[in-house]
């Protein structure tokens, strides 16, 4: 919570530190275009400083072996922006013309591949195939976006296409980067994200076919970099107080007992003349103790436990370098243990410092006073109550991740292993991309252990995509803008094959459909559906040039699980190359053997390109879930502790009730009663408690499900099954709590227990 | 009623032992009202337990009418109680968190007698010891002689023919000592066997015949 959601940015005023963003006429979150970049950058003067950026796999050669490393394309402000001092040497700023040729690299990156030189400053690299110098290294906190280690100033005003663009500068139709800026002084988000809807309305207007509808904004860099993680955090941070509110019970329930068997120590004190004030404060300071203690031997254990933590975590959690434990943390949970230690001691100690000094002398408490067995009553019934409510979430969670690990993604996903092949622009025109993919397909084809392999873009589930606006023929829209939307892939005719993906009709692509071949087209069951045009083969689609559809495939979820099959065009890699395309090889072999046979293919067709790893897409797909992955293993972490501690602290209890009890017990046994009779009371008892904090567990878990409704996959938050056998599993193990203590009363021998009196 | 034959207690202390009770012979006959006295230590309170079967770590002979107790199981040896025989304790032993009703239903509900049939005995016997007006009193709302009338009611209240009483006036001043006495005299006339372990000579009177 603190590394992630509380502290700041490591940067200066980040209260002005702001994303923009731009809104499709569809509502959907997009990127910026060039043109649409430059106005907003001219108009905006709300807004002091404004960079454009693209994330890209960035290549890097010319020192020793090629390294592929996280990189980003930047205009010239961006470090003004963060207002981030370099290590050593310097940042490029506003003042660098664009296509200067510099790039700042991270202390990581100058630790791993330059073994901290100082003379990397001053340093020519080529990156992607272009030149560049090494003009600074930035300190080890600054990775913006996600774990960047090399930033480029581009060579336009504007970051740099990854395609080549006709009029670059002034086109609207492609949209690839992200944008931040700085708020002018004295201006606010409000003013901002005003003046920025101004700007959409007016490119609206001007530019209908390809800004109708369309808008920006403005929001806080640091809510938006949280945004995805905001709510599992907060729900994991009320899990986390479910099982402190337990333990705290648990507190209770000992202090409870301890101030019952010290009442005639107690009453001693009394009849000496100690207030019940004094007793209280004695008491509380005696469970204030024991807190603080706990508090610290827990941070003890956190040390350790923050680096597992993090180490666990799936990469896609956001600031994860600033999750540690500090000064700050260590605060905080000192003063919520003294809190915990005051709350959890507080109302066992009112109950024990008024001792009814006659009676308690007499006997040490015979049995408790009804105001200490509704005190008891109240702490099993909320240890219940807080234990249902976790574990109820964690069951949720269970079920959607149960839920969607069972999604079939449209295509086969055993023994297929894809291994990304990224080309360098400065080196691979259009053609030389198509030749070079062709030659890794037809040499892969023809190796053992690889059976059958495709190329293509994007891989699935990795998070790269690319999208267009269509038309069929026959359906005319007003504007581009209102066009809709599908996805883009360039593949090779065997992806479908490869992949598992069904031809419903047509045909798939074949060798004849090649650069010179009239261009064709393959759609998804969701493109025809969305459309309604069954007979779709055969007719022609725009995709900016008309294109003869000539089949028609089975669907598949490209970009996430989670996430419906969306219309979907293919292009024949031949006809639409994309210099960031992918290899998929269906094989036997691990995972490690295909990587080993790619990387001798490409370095025989070029020794200065870099091999990604190769990954399985049951892989893949285990990194695309790794956040609820994550969130689930949390939850079920706590949610067992919350049972652990609410079985202990029910058994405790009831333990305790029964040890109190144990003349009530005898005389029972001796006015008739069975052993099994007392023994059953005891159980009902417990159970009766159990049952009712279950009640009130499941009220209290139908709120919390509408915090976690969003963070489950095709399961409701009031998932019937999930709250009656959560509900079921935890009134069973109240109830094996209760047992040990039933069995115990059932062996009160009465003799003695009426002699103890 | 009762023959005792050779009843003997002990407690083993690794190969030694201690013996509570050695050789315990004798008759009660029916309609009896018997004091047993005797020093602290004696074995009194542990040879009405026997008597109570709460006891059942003994060796001997036990007879309770023609039912060789010392041959059931304790299966048995509960029916046996349950149908024959009520206790009176020196602390009252009334459970705290039960009404003066409750607690005289208390027995009746581990006989498996019918609610309805359990209101009419309660009633009946509310108003045979005249305490209908406390039936929705708590324990700690009762003098100690109060406690200690309700604790015989509930004793009685399922007709046993045997009344075992544990010093039951040992927590109570004279006067009420005097009246649970009474009581228990009237019991007698009425049919009711009665052993009582007392420590008090005046009390000890009251019974046809005393052991020591």
């Amino acid at each position: 919570m603190d590394g992630i959601l509380l502290r700041p940015l490591p940067y200066d005023d980040t209260s002005t530190l702001m994303r923009i963003g731009r809104r499709t006429a569809h509502g959907d979150d997009a990127a910026f275009s060039p043109a649409d970049f430059i106005d907003l950058k001219h108009d905006a003067s709300t807004l002091a400083l404004v960079t454009g950026f693209r994330e890209d796999i960035t290549d890097v050669t010319g020192s020793g072996d090629p390294v592929r490393v996280p990189g980003v394309q930047t205009t010239a402000p961006f470090f003004d922006v963060f207002g981030v001092q370099p290590l050593i040497g310097r940042v490029y700023t506003a003042t660098d013309a664009p296509g200067s040729g510099l790039a700042v690299i991270s202390e990581g990156l100058w630790d791993r591949q330059f073994g901290r030189r100082a003379d990397i400053v001053g340093t020519h690299l080529r990156v992607n195939g272009r030149p560049v110098e090494i003009v600074g290294v930035v300190p080890g906190h600054f990775r913006h976006p996600l774990k960047a280690d090399l930033w480029a100033l581009s060579p336009e005003e504007v970051p740099q296409s990854p395609l080549p663009m006709e009029g670059a500068l002034a086109n609207r139709e492609v949209q690839y980067f992200g944008a931040l800026a700085r708020l002018a002084p004295g201006k606010t988000l409000a003013d901002a994200n005003a003046e920025l809807v101004a700007i959409g309305d007016r490119l609206s207007r001007e530019y209908p076919d390809t800004n109708a509808g369309e808008s920006f904004y403005a929001e806080r860099l640091d809510d938006f970099l949280v945004r995805d993680v905001r709510t599992s955090l907060l729900v994991l941070l009320g899990a986390v107080g479910c099982v402190l509110l337990i333990a705290c019970a648990n507190i209770a329930g000992l202090m409870l007992a301890r101030g019952l068997v010290r009442r005639r120590e107690l009453a001693v004190r009394a009849s000496l003349g100690a207030t019940g004030w004094r007793l209280a404060r004695q008491l509380v300071t005696e469970s204030l103790l024991l807190a603080l203690v706990g508090g610290a031997a827990g941070l003890l254990l956190a040390a350790w436990g923050v680096d597992l933590l993090v180490s666990l975590a799936p990469d896609s959690v956001p600031r994860l370098d600033d999750v540690r434990l500090d000064w700050r943390v260590a605060s905080a949970a000192l003063g919520l243990s003294t809190l915990v230690g005051v709350l959890a001691g507080l109302a066992p100690a009112l109950q024990s410092s008024h001792p009814q000094v006659n009676d308690d002398l007499k006997d040490g408490g015979r049995t408790g006073t009804s105001a200490r067995t509704r005190l008891r009553s109240a702490l099993v019934v909320g240890e219940v109550a807080a234990a249902l409510v976790l574990l109820v979430s964690a069951g949720l969670m269970i079920a959607s991740f149960s839920r969607l690990q069972a999604v079939d993604p449209g295509f086969s996903t055993s023994s297929l292993v894809a291994v990304e092949l990224p080309l360098p622009l400065a080196r691979y025109g259009e053609p030389d991309q198509r030749r070079f993919y062709q030659q890794v397909l037809e040499r892969l084809q023809a190796m053992p252990p690889t059976s059958r392999s495709a190329v293509v873009f994007p891989l699935p589930l990795r998070g790269s995509s690319a999208g267009l606006t269509y038309e069929i023929e026959g359906q005319t829209y007003a504007t581009r803008s209102a066009e809709p939307h599908a996805e883009l892939n360039a593949v090779s005719p065997e992806l479908f094959q490869t992949a598992g993906i069904r031809l419903v009709r047509g045909r798939t692509f074949t060798d004849a459909d090649g650069p010179d071949a009239p261009p064709v087209a393959i759609v998804n069951e969701r493109l025809v559906k969305d459309t309604g045009i069954d007979d779709i083969v055969g007719k022609r689609i725009n995709v900016g040039d008309w294109i003869t559809v000539v089949g028609v495939v089975s669907d598949a979820r490209r970009q996430s699980l989670a996430s419906p099959p969306q219309p979907a065009v293919y292009l024949p890699y031949t006809q639409f190359v994309l210099p960031f395309m992918g290899v998929m090889v269906r094989t036997d072999a691990a995972p490690e053997t295909v990587a080993t046979t790619v990387r001798s293919v490409v370095r025989e067709m070029d020794a200065d390109l870099p091999v990604g790893e190769a990954l399985t897409i049951e892989r893949i797909i285990e990194q695309s879930t790794g956040q609820p992955r994550f969130q689930t293993s949390l939850l079920i972490a706590f949610a067992a502790l919350a049972l652990l501690l609410a079985a202990v602290g029910v058994y405790g209890l009831m333990s305790f009730a029964v040890s109190q009890r144990t003349a009530e017990m005898g005389v029972r046994l001796a006015l008739g009663a069975s052993p099994w009779q007392v023994g059953a009371m005891v159980m009902r008892q417990g159970v009766w408690l159990a049952g009712l904090g279950a009640v009130i567990g499941v009220a209290l878990a139908l709120v919390a499900g509408r915090a976690l409704a969003s963070l489950l996959f095709e399961t409701s938050a009031a998932d019937p099954t999930v709250f009656v056998s959560i509900t079921a599993l935890l009134l069973t193990i109240a109830a094996l709590a209760c047992y040990v203590p039933a069995r115990r009363a059932m062996r009160v021998d009465p003799v003695r227990a009426l002699r103890a009196e | 009623m009762i023959k005792l034959r050779s009843i003997e207690k002990a407690f083993r202390h690794g190969v030694s032992q201690t013996f509570v009770l050695r050789r315990v012979t004798g008759d009660i006959g029916e309609g009896e009202f018997i004091s047993i006295m005797g020093p602290s230590g004696a074995g009194k309170s542990t040879l009405l337990h026997i008597l109570g079967m709460h006891d059942s770590a003994w060796t001997g002979e036990y007879w309770l009418g023609d039912e060789p107790v010392h041959q059931l199981s304790n299966k048995e040896r509960m029916r046996l109680q349950k149908q024959h025989i009520g206790f009176v304790f020196q602390s009252y032993h009334l459970l705290d968190n039960l009404t003066v009703y409750e607690n005289i239903d208390l027995p009746l509900s581990y006989r498996d007698v019918k609610k309805a049939d359990r209101q009419g005995m309660v009633a009946d016997i509310l108003d045979r010891f005249s305490i209908v007006g406390k039936k929705d009193l708590y324990p700690n709302q009762l003098s100690g002689g109060q406690q200690q009338l309700v604790a015989i009611a509930r004793a009685v209240v399922a007709k046993p023919s045997l009344i075992l009483a544990d010093e039951p006036t040992g927590n109570l001043h004279s006067e009420q000592g005097r009246e649970i006495m009474e009581l228990f005299k009237r019991l007698n006339e009425g049919g009711t066997t009665i052993i009582q372990v007392t420590h008090s000579e005046v009390n000890a009177e009251t019974a046809t015949a005393s052991s020591a």
